[in-house]
This record gives structure tokens, sequence and C-alpha cells, in this order.
């Protein structure tokens, strides 16, 4: 924890090839092998808390998973752009130890890019050339319950420290220079359904993070650990002891959702309030407001999925958009999509802060947030209060069919939408770019009691494999709500998106094809073919003057798309 | 409940193999008691052992159809099978009475032990046509989310690459029929499909090699 460099960047840098290959020798290159004086690549550059406040305008590193602290997911280089992204080729690729599900944002901090991949292995690589540094393999614990996949989604670096929250529910704390363990505390109990696949979010010297357990009838909460102990400073349960809230009988777009509430009030006095095992996973990055001192995130379905009679109410704080206040963990303000759902229409894709009109034509401070219905909800910032919702960007049918027991046919289907793919934004356009699903389902419903910690859906989810699927990219205007443009897609789209200032979002597919696209059109620029599913949120940075993209290309366990276990770089050949 | 057919086959296995199998578990057990001397930490469990032995075979390497492999089984999610066996959530005649006098920290022992062994190879008559379409039915299904590409599993979720057929197809419909109601999920998953569906898993997961 006490790791303060010797030197500056400079004199590490001039280790030269004798010394390294000695160190190899010697080491094997070993994780948490210490080398003297540093990294063996170069020096590593302390993570200060102002240069994570200022990553917006950061266009050397890649600081957060999702950019920058308002999840914006647009990077400030313009080297590539639309005139030279056809000249854009692979840098390195660097192969990872598991072949399986990849989701991982690799964050980048002076030439040195973190990244991971599923069952928690982290690698330092080298971002110039994607030389290994050191990796971690996180020694898993015999009980792990993850729903979707063994999935990672990358760590976060504060100090001399990188943090990662694992599959058995920990939080691992590594010396950024070494790969070497330096603490591991329980988040929560994996026996009883909580596992991290989240990357966390480090503000004030506090990591926050949430938990995966939807499906498995947890209590959801975002948790703050003291950064430089692991000691825990406090907890947001995401389900209230009084969950009840409003009866509220339409969703955020008016539309009916055919709840019975009289056999709910009559269930909520037989069975009392179902907090204790409601779900409401938190299983995506925050959005922080520095100014505020808030950080709002999005809370996932109620447990169990389908079956919605043994938790009458709306099941607050599950399908909302939620803000608390840093420094307490207290709850400032919500706002839900969906009161008692029974479809795991959840809110998942992270929430991005930005500037939008508000309905009398003001700049007012923003929340954006992509729904697995197929809007995009714009927020108020200061009441979490709806301004608007844009037109749908899948199809809608059907929508609130109650699922039955030999299954009702609803559009959306419960994957989306917008999945967990976080969204990026252009505010110079007043744009936002999501990934959608189109993803034909049945809803299937049965009668569950709690499982004791097993997998609780009340349910099933069948894909009806006999119609098309496929998926898109969409720009919404969302100062408006209007689309302003799609492309449709072979599949559907899980993963993320990256904008730049280079006019440029990029997006990966289920097939293995990495596409960079207009910004403004949506006109297809560029793309390349990759072995594996590319469903892992692009990242971008800068090293030696020359802007890289980089992206991993492993498959996704939730959509079934080809495993591989492949990190990407690209940069423009100058020939 | 067991089915007749099924409780048949599996007592004239017993018949057939069972002197046999005793004296092959014999046999094994100095070997499984190997690391006696240190610290033997599966002492409490060595007599157990031998009679998982006659039907799950040598170290969990079951060769019988009904009998699932053990041997390279994940940890947790046998430990859990288990317990679940012990409190009737998940109903077996066979294994019921087996494991009602085992404690609980020997069932953790037990699931330890197997999970340590090593997964047997094996070799299927597998219908060329069912293994097709169980292929179709598992990718469409979504079945890799849970249990890996591999099929494999992990922690609580099962390997089914491999497992015999037989006994596949006998658990998934103990699920759709309410005899295994230790897993709602998969259970109400399952009740969406087809004998044939069921039939045509079963033959392509016994497809797999080591
Ligand atoms: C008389 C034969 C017999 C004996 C002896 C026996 N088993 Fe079993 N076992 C079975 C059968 C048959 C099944 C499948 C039961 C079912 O699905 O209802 C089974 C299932 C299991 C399972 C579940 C496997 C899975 O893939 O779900 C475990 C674990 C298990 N046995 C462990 C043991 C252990 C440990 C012992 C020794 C203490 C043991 N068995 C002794 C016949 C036996
Ligand atoms: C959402 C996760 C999930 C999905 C999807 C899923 N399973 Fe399972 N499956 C499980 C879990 C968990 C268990 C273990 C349940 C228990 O604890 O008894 C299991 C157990 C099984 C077993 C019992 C194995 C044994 O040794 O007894 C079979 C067979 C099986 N699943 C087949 C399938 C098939 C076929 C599909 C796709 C149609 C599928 N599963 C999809 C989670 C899943």
């Amino acid at each position: 924890m006490n790791n303060k460099k010797q030197g500056g960047s400079g004199t590490l840098m001039k280790v030269g090839l004798a010394s390294l290959l000695m160190t190899v020798g010697a080491h094997n290159v070993l994780a948490g092998e210490e080398v003297s004086g540093g990294s063996l690549f170069g020096d590593m550059q302390t993570v200060t808390q102002d240069l994570l406040d200022r990553a917006a305008g950061d266009s050397n590193n890649f600081l957060h998973t999702n950019a920058n602290y308002e999840q914006t997911r647009f990077y400030p280089a313009q080297q590539v752009n639309r005139e030279n992204v056809h000249n854009l080729e692979r840098a390195w690729t660097f192969k990872m130890d598991v072949v399986d599900s990849l989701e991982t944002t690799p964050i980048v901090i002076n030439g040195t890019m973190f990244v991971t991949s599923s069952f928690n292995h982290v690698y330092a690589l080298d971002a110039k050339t994607g030389k290994q540094k050191w990796h971690y393999e996180h020694e898993m614990g015999l009980i792990t319950t993850y729903c979707c996949g063994p999935n990672n989604r990358g760590v976060a670096a504060l100090d001399d420290m990188v943090y990662m929250g694992t599959l058995d529910a920990r939080l691992v704390a590594l010396d950024a220079k070494t790969g070497k363990k330096m603490w591991d505390v329980e988040i929560a109990d994996p026996e009883l359904g909580y596992s991290e696949t989240m990357s966390p979010t480090i503000v004030n010297g506090k990591v926050l993070i949430g938990t995966n357990g939807g499906e498995y009838g947890i209590r959801g909460f975002v948790k703050a650990f003291d950064a430089k102990t692991g000691a825990l400073l406090w907890t947001f349960h995401s389900i209230p002891e009084d969950s009840t809230g409003v009866w509220a009988e339409n969703d955020a777009t008016g539309l009916y959702m055919h709840r019975d509430i009289k056999a709910e009030k009559a269930a909520l006095k037989k069975l009392g309030d179902p907090y204790k095992t409601l779900g409401g996973g938190v299983w995506q990055n925050m959005a922080i407001d520095r100014d505020a001192n808030r950080a709002y995130f999005v809370v996932g379905n109620p447990s169990p999925d389908l079956y919605g009679a043994v938790r009458p109410g709306d099941n607050l704080y599950t399908n909302s958009l939620v803000a608390v206040d840093l420094d307490s963990g207290e709850k400032i303000c919500h706002f839900q999509y969906i009161a008692h759902d029974v479809w795991d229409l959840d809110a998942v894709s992270p929430p991005i802060l930005v500037p939008v009109k508000n309905e009398d034509g003001q700049t007012v401070k923003g929340v954006l947030h992509g729904g697995k219905t197929g809007y995009v909800y714009v927020h108020n910032a200061s009441d979490c209060s709806l301004i608007r919702y844009s037109e749908p960007m899948v199809m809608q049918r059907d929508r609130w069919v109650l699922p039955t027991k030999e299954g009702a046919s609803m559009l959306p289907g419960a994957n989306g939408g917008v999945e967990w793919s976080p969204m990026a934004t252009d505010p110079s356009q007043g744009l936002v770019y999501a990934a959608n699903i189109h993803q034909p389902m049945t809803y299937h419903v049965e009668e569950t009691p709690y499982p004791g910690g097993k997998l609780w859906l009340g349910g099933a989810f069948k894909v009806i494999t006999d119609q098309q699927q496929w998926g898109n990219i969409t720009a919404v205007d969302y100062n408006t709500g209007k689309i302003k443009w799609k492309v449709k897609t072979h599949q559907p789209m899980i993963g993320g998106v990256l904008a730049t200032a280079g006019g440029l979002v990029f997006a990966g597919e289920g097939n293995g094809l990495f596409k960079a696209y207009n910004s403004t059109s949506g006109e297809l620029m560029w793309q390349d073919q990759t072995e594996a599913g590319v469903n892992a949120p692009p990242a971008s940075y800068n090293v030696d003057g020359e802007q890289y993209v980089v992206v991993g290309s492993g498959g996704n366990a939730q959509m079934n798309y080809t495993r591989g276990n492949e990190i990407i770089a690209y940069k423009l050949n100058k020939k | 409940m067991i089915t007749s057919k099924s409780l048949l086959l599996m007592l004239t296995a017993l018949m057939i193999f069972s002197n046999e199998v005793i004296a092959e578990a014999e046999r094994a057990a100095p070997e499984a008691s190997a690391e006696i001397g240190e610290q033997d930490k599966y002492a409490s469990i060595r007599e157990n052992l031998k009679t998982c032995f006659t039907c799950h075979g040598d170290n969990g390497q079951s060769k019988l159809g009904t009998f699932p492999i053990l041997a390279g089984q994940e940890f947790y999610y046998m430990y859990v099978q288990l317990k679940d066996m012990k409190t009737g959530l998940r109903e077996s005649q066979v294994m019921g009475p087996i494991v009602a006098n085992i404690e609980k920290a020997d069932l953790k022992l037990l699931a330890m032990f197997f999970s340590e062994q090593k997964w047997p190879e094996t070799s299927y008559e597998i219908n060329a046509k069912q293994s097709a379409r169980g292929q179709r039915v598992i990718d469409e299904g979504g079945c890799t989310a849970c249990h890996l590409a591999t099929l494999k599993g992990n922690s609580r979720i099962p390997r089914l690459a491999n497992q015999h057929p037989e006994y596949l197809k006998n658990t998934m419909h103990d699920f759709r029929n309410e005899v295994r109601n230790n897993a709602p999920a998969m259970a109400s998953l399952l009740k969406t499909y087809t004998d044939e569906d069921i039939d045509a898993i079963a033959n392509y997961l016994g497809s797999f090699k080591e």
C-alpha cells in the first residue's frame, strides 16, 4: 500500500535490455515478484484523484471502465478520424489464458494496460507492444454463484493499486507494479447468490461496488470500501425494508402493466414485505457527479424474475435509477421504470451524466439510461425525474402481456433492447449511441418458493428459435428523444460502444466483426474480422504520440457467441 | 421416483457386477488411501467410499449408464446434491437411504474426494442424427450460459459433457416430473422441451470426448 515510487519515470525507462533479460531469467516474470525500483517495462504513473477527475479531457490514458466519471464513453483524441480510419490496423494481439466470455474494458495508465478475463485473471501489459508485465490469477473459492457467464468487466485504479471484484464475491487489491495481492476482503456470501462481475468505481479514497444476484434471491446493495485498507465504510441497500412503493399501474412510458393490485395487497398482508430476498442487483458502474458528491446507478430486476405473486408491491428500488450521497451512501432520489417487473426487463446499462435540455428548453444536468425496453430515458439529475424517453429503438409487440405457464410471447425479449452494454455519447452532437438486441422470447411462469440461494427464476425464458434475431446501433438525440440514425446488424448486439472526437463510433458484434461508424450518419467506415465474438466495450489511449483503439474478442456466454481469448489493439498504418 | 425400469436395471447391474465391483473396490482401496501416513483427510469416509464405488465405479469413474460419473464432477455441485438427497428435495430411492446416516461434514468430504478424481475416458453409442439435433437444442437453449461453452460446469453448475447419456436422460425426466425438485429453474426450463428433445440432448452430451 505504501509503494511510493522511487525516482521519476525517466530513470526507470533506462533499465535496459540486459538487466531486463536478467530479471526475466532470474524471476520468470511471475506475478507477485517485486522488481527493484519499478516495473519491468517502465514506470506506472500513480493514479491520483486529480487524474481520475480530469479523465474526460485526457487523451493519453483510459482511466475508467466507462472512460470518465460521467460515463460518457466519449474519447477526446482525434488522431484516428473519419479521414484515416480506413488505415486502422492491428498493432498487437494478446492472448489470455482463459478462453471464455469476455466483457472486460481495458484501462490504460501512462502506457500500461490493465485487463481482465473470465474467472478473474488480471494482466498488466505494455500498451504499446502488448507484452505482458505481470499476470495475476485469483485463487477462486470453491463456491461461486453467478448467472450468465464467468465474466469480469475490468479493474479500477487509484494510487499504485488496482482493484477487482471476483466471482466468489471478494474485493481484491493488487500492487499495480507487480500484481502482488495487497489485501482481499469478502463483499458478501457467495453461497447465498452474491458474485461480482462489474469493475469497481473509485472516488475520494472509496472503492464502490454493487453485486450480482438478481437471479438468486439476494438483497442487493452498493458498498463503499476504504481503498487503503479494504474496511467497509457504508452500505446502501438497493432494496429498502419497505419495498411496496406507490402501486404503480403503468411503466415509465405510460403503458399499462396488467398488475393485479388487489391480489398483491392481499399477499402483502399475508406474506409481509419481501425485501430480504427481493434481488435488485447493481452490477454496472455508477456515474459520479463530483460537484454534487453523488453516485447515480441503476438497480436490476426483482427475484424471482418471472413469478411476482411472492413479492407483492412495486419492489423498490428494482428497475430504478437511484442517486446516493457519496459520503454517507444515503439515498437522494430514485425513479422506477417498471414497478413489479415479471419480465426481467431490468435497468442495467450504466447511466451517463450529460447536460440535457429540459421540457422548457433550458439546459440542466441530465442522466441518460438505455433500457432493456429499448428506450433511452432522459432524467433531470437533481431529482431523478424523467424529462423524456426516446422513440423505441427496437420492435415492440404485446408489451406487458403477463407470463403464462405455456409461455407468452412479447417483444422485447428479456435480454433487451439495451442489455448491460454501456452506451456512448457525443455531447457536441447531442447524441447517445446504444447497442440493441432484437430477440423474440416466450415468458413462462411457474410457482416457485425461495430455493435457498439457488437459481430462482420462477419460470423460464425461451428464445423463439424459428423467429429471426438481429441487433442495431441506434443514435438518439437526447435533447428531443428522436432517433437520428439506426444501423441494423445481423446478430443481437451485446458489448457496448465507444465514441471518439474523431467523429467515430466503435462497436463489435457476435460474429467477430469490430466496426467503426461515422458518428453523425451511421455510415460504416471500417471493420476488422476477429476470431471470436467482439462483445466487450472498446477503449482508446495514446502512447508515444500514437492513438490506439483496443477491444476484447472473446465471445459471450449469455448470447452464446464464439468464445476466444484475445485483446486486440489497433493503430493507424502510416505508410 | 425412480422409474421401475431403471430401478430394475440398477438391481440387475448390482447383482451381476457387485462381487466383481466390490473386489475391485477393495483392490483400489489402498491406492485411494495413499495419503495415509501424512494425515488422511479422508479417514472418516474411507468406509463410505467403498460403498460408493460399488455403484459409481472405482474412484467414481462409473462405467454403468444409470450411475452418474462422479470423478471430476464439481465439488460444490455434488455437495449440494448430497445434502438435497438427504432432505429429500432431490428424491432418490437409491441415494436417499445411503446419505441418510452420513453427517454433513462427511458429505462435504465425499464431494471433495470425488471432485479431485479424474473424469474417465468414455465411449458411448451415439445416434448421430439425434446428436446433431441435440447440439441445435443446446445452442438455441442457452445451456452454455450456465454450463459454460465446454459444458464442463463450474462450482454449483454440474459438468454435463460426456456424462452417461442414460443417467442424463433419467435426471432430465426427473426434473420434468418433479421428482428432482432441487433446481426449480432447471426444471421449469426442461418442462418446455419434448421427450425427443431430451433424447437428443442426452445423445449430444454423450458425444463429447475427454
Ligand atoms: C446402490 C447404488 C449406489 C450407491 C451405493 C451410491 N450411489 Fe450415488 N447414485 C446412484 C444413483 C442411481 C444415482 C442417480 C440418482 C438419481 O438421479 O435419483 C446417484 C447419484 C449420485 C450423485 C448425484 C450425481 C449427479 O450428477 O447429480 C452423487 C453426488 C452421488 N450419487 C454420490 C454418492 C456417494 C458419495 C456415494 C457413497 C456414499 C454413493 N453415491 C453411493 C447410485 C448409488
Ligand atoms: C440459468 C442457468 C442454467 C441454464 C441456462 C441451464 N442450466 Fe442446467 N443446471 C443448472 C444448475 C444450477 C444445475 C444444478 C442444479 C442443482 O443444484 O441441482 C443444473 C443441472 C443440470 C442437469 C443435471 C446434471 C446432473 O449431473 O444431474 C442437467 C442434465 C442440465 N442441467 C441440463 C441443462 C440443459 C440441457 C440446459 C439447456 C436446455 C441447461 N441445463 C440450462 C443451471 C442451468
